[in-house]
């Protein structure tokens, strides 16, 4: 089979995966050999779907002997298949990395004959690469339930960051859906690469030596969403607990595409990409805003309000805590401000000891006003046109949500005090039913919105 | 990609390296022009009283309105330029480009020599006084394309000398914020170059990217490709600066770069390419297409020097899309 078409297949086999990140480890180029990481990653390309392209990502086989419902690759699939050689996957990584396309390679695959098999495969594509290429980029390897300790040893020691697919939000989806996949194959291999990542620190001498490292970017996992009934509330418990239990650097939504029919899976009829949107800035808002999940979201509200964001969400429910200002506020309280982002609170904090911060000043530090106007004075005064009324600041927050839809999530460019921003007065009334029943119901956006309601309908019914 | 920080402004501390050639022809940079007020800025570690200085912060930046200071383009001169106007006590409203200038009635001009020593001078002292760090980031904004990055850094070094060395924290200063904002264009386009650079192989074995920056980065990412690609020789070719970096697998350097001839590619060069535009097309998701969301993040700008951007049509060696590919296997078996 010629190359072309081979990379054809088990690119295409592979573009589900959603963990396409190359950051995490910093290891300085080595005079001699070919590569380096570094700890932000770097993002290659931009696919026509706005995904980043940082790694090869291929499987080494896209032949499976597993059936699970909602994967391209299960065997009952008809579909050709393809399975690289280690020498081919060697000289195709490194041909891209040494023409600046990639970071490094991503490797996953379907499960040809046994767990067993196929990761000694994998080890011994990575070996290939990194020893007699001497390759020092990044290499995220995905390791298969059901593998034994001493090759997913080996396979950690080899890659820099090492992932297990939780797959879906429950266990009850898991046997549904993947019936090859027993929730302990899966939980099993996460903890135990929890725990060789664990040892790297404790073992001193051994993280010292390259190469002897285990995992040294850490592990991650990704579920699939809208494909099982299970709530944002059920999903950001998981993930919180992901995060606690298993030291997880991330845990990824994948919006469900449906690719095969099948009874057991829901009908979509679109795919839930502002819900997995969502569900990425509650998951934001807990690793790096000092959230707890119980803030973003609770039992009692199972799904995230799609009109605005998380934070602003959280901010409206906690309307006696604004506003915040922004020449006293602590450092943590700037970060709870919806449109201030991490950088943007420590420039505060860093320009206002020279002087008194107005909002001309806000904007001469590069701040996004969009969101943030509603909730901040500078020396007590609110910004121009502002109306502290959370009713009023639902409202125009999920205009802002509303043309940034039609903008497709074009991140917020806008300069401050843009035009659709200064003349916030006009067009109030053009407020939908639909948002008015949320509006007027009094609890914002950890309400249960209609859509979301019918989507939990639609579940019940099947 | 969320996880990719963008704009880090991590400052190399590698070994100073000439970001400009001194332009021939141009005068002999000698004659120091000595001067008290200057050493005394330079030397004072403290924040040295500056007698002269404008009081109000918007005089500040107008500056001598009427005057406008000339120089011959290079790191050097500017630095010269910079020291002219301490020891003239003077704040010239820009520092130009000699031949970029058009004639304004408005404005007296003066040209400044470059003068080397001169330019030792203004850098060891900023490195003394403002820290290594400022250099860095005056080299920054000395690469970008603003008509006006004289009279910014003019503006900056000034207000750093009167009051020292913590002064870049100042954000909302106008004088910091406007050097930070010229100097954030030019750390994104950076960071943009580390991403798009797009090397090809040439029947050489030798690495060659072409590329056409809003800013002259070359100097700012030759780093990290030389420390990435230390097993092979490349060359980046800005086309716009007319600008080439090189690196022979020990060190690099520039080189002014007018004309260069389009390279013969390597044998195997087509193929990878092709590779390289499959992965590219097949990796998208049809289901979530969204080419605004691509644009955001991978600006049209760049796209005349990727090659997985090149329209299937016009490629070389790649007579059919994925799904043909597909289409064509799934009637085999
Ligand atoms: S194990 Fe399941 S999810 Fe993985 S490739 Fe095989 S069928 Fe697909």
């Amino acid at each position: 089979m010629e190359m072309l078409d081979k990379l054809t297949i088990l690119a295409d086999a592979a573009k589900y995966d959603v963990a396409c990140t190359s950051c995490g480890v910093d290891r300085k180029a080595k005079k001699g050999q070919l590569g380096s990481t570094t700890r932000a990653g770097i993002c290659h390309s931009f696919s026509a779907d706005g995904r980043c392209i940082t790694l090869l990502k291929v499987l080494l086989s896209n032949a499976c002997s597993y059936d699970c419902a909602y994967c391209v690759n299960r065997r009952s699939n008809d579909v050709p298949r393809a399975t690289f050689s280690a020498r081919e996957l060697a000289e195709l990584t490194i041909g891209f990395y040494r023409r600046n396309y990639i970071e490094g390679l991503f490797l996953s695959s379907g499960v040809l004959r046994n767990p067993d098999y196929t990761t000694e495969r994998m080890c011994e594509a990575i070996a290939l690469l990194r020893d007699e290429y001497g390759f020092r980029g990044y290499i995220h390897a995905k390791a298969i339930p059901g593998t034994s300790e001493e090759l997913l040893i080996r396979l950690g020691v080899l890659a820099d960051r090492m992932s297990i697919n939780i797959e879906f939000p429950s266990a009850q989806s898991l046997n549904l859906l993947a019936p090859g996949k027993a929730r302990q194959s899966i939980i099993q291999p996460m903890r135990f690469v929890r725990d060789g990542i664990k040892a790297n620190y404790q073992d001193k001498r051994l993280s010292t030596v390259r190469r002897t490292r285990f995992a040294p970017a850490g592990q991650s996992t990704q579920m699939i969403i809208g494909a099982s009934p299970e709530s944002d509330f059920q999903i950001l418990k998981l993930s919180a607990s992901l995060y606690q239990t298993f030291e997880m650097r991330r845990v990824f939504f994948s919006a469900y595409i449906p690719v095969n029919t099948n009874p057991l899976l829901p009908p979509v009829r679109e795919v839930p990409l502002l819900r997995e949107h969502r569900l990425y800035q509650a998951d934001w808002l807990m690793r790096f805003y000092g959230f707890d999940v119980t803030e973003v979201i609770d039992e009692r509200h199972p799904y995230l309000d799609l009109q605005i964001d998380p934070k602003a969400n959280w901010a409206l429910n906690h309307i006696d805590e604004f506003p915040i200002e922004i020449n006293r506020a602590p450092y943590e309280s700037l970060l709870r401000i919806p449109g201030v982002g991490v950088r943007g609170a420590s420039r505060i904090v860093m320009a206002r000891r020279e002087r008194r911060l107005r909002f001309e000043d806000l904007c001469r530090l590069n701040i996004i006003l969009k969101r943030a106007r509603y909730f901040i004075t500078c020396n007590g005064v609110f910004a121009p046109d502002v109306i502290f009324d959370p009713l009023h600041i639902y409202e125009q927050l999920s205009r802002v949500t509303k043309q940034n839809q039609s903008n497709k999530f074009l991140k917020g460019q806008l300069s401050l005090f843009d035009a659709s921003c200064v003349n916030n007065s006009d067009g109030i009334g053009s407020v939908s039913g639909q948002e008015q029943t949320a509006i007027r119901s009094g609890k914002f956006g950890l309400l249960e919105t209609p859509a979301a309601v019918e989507q939990v309908a639609s579940y019940a019914g099947k | 990609m969320l996880e990719n920080e963008r704009m880090n402004g991590r400052k190399g501390t590698r070994p100073e390296r000439a970001y400009c050639k001194i332009v021939p022809g141009a005068p002999e940079p000698n004659a120091p022009v000595p001067s008290e007020k200057l050493s005394s800025c330079l030397s004072q570690s403290s924040a040295a009283s500056e007698p002269n200085a404008p009081v109000a912060s918007t005089e500040a930046l107008l500056g001598d309105a009427d005057l406008i200071y000339l120089y011959d383009g290079s790191l050097e001169g500017l630095l010269s330029a910079v020291f002219a106007a301490f020891a003239r006590k003077e704040a010239p409203v820009n520092l130009a480009v000699k031949h970029n200038l058009q004639e304004s009635l408005l404005c007296s001009s003066v040209f400044i020599d470059t003068d080397l020593v001169a330019a030792d001078r203004v850098q060891a002292g900023i490195k003394r006084v403002l820290g290594s760090d400022t250099y860095e980031a005056v080299k920054q904004v000395f690469l970008s394309k603003n008509e006006h990055k004289g009279g910014v850094i003019l503006r900056y070094l000034r207000h750093g000398f009167k009051r020292g060395r913590w002064f870049y924290t100042q954000l909302a200063h106008p004088v910091v914020s406007e050097f930070t904002a010229v100097q954030r264009v030019v750390i994104n386009e950076a960071h943009y170059l580390r991403q798009f650079v797009r090397f090809a192989q040439l029947e050489s074995g030798l690495y060659f990217a072409r590329i056409q920056p809003k800013a002259s980065v070359v100097p700012l990412i030759m780093d990290h490709f030389a420390d990435r690609f230390n097993v092979q020789p490349f060359i980046i070719y800005d086309a716009r600066h007319q600008l080439a970096g090189i690196f022979d697998t020990e060190r690099w350097w520039l080189t002014d770069a007018s004309q260069i001839q389009t390279p013969a590619l390597s044998a195997e060069e087509d193929n990878f390419q092709a590779l390289w535009q499959t992965f590219f097309d097949t990796i998208t998701i049809e289901e979530r297409r969204n080419p605004r969301c691509q644009r955001s993040f991978m600006p049209k700008r760049f796209w005349g020097n990727l090659c997985e951007q090149i329209p299937p049509q016009l490629r070389r060696r790649h007579p059919q899309t994925p799904t043909q590919i597909v289409q064509v296997l799934n009637e085999l078996h």
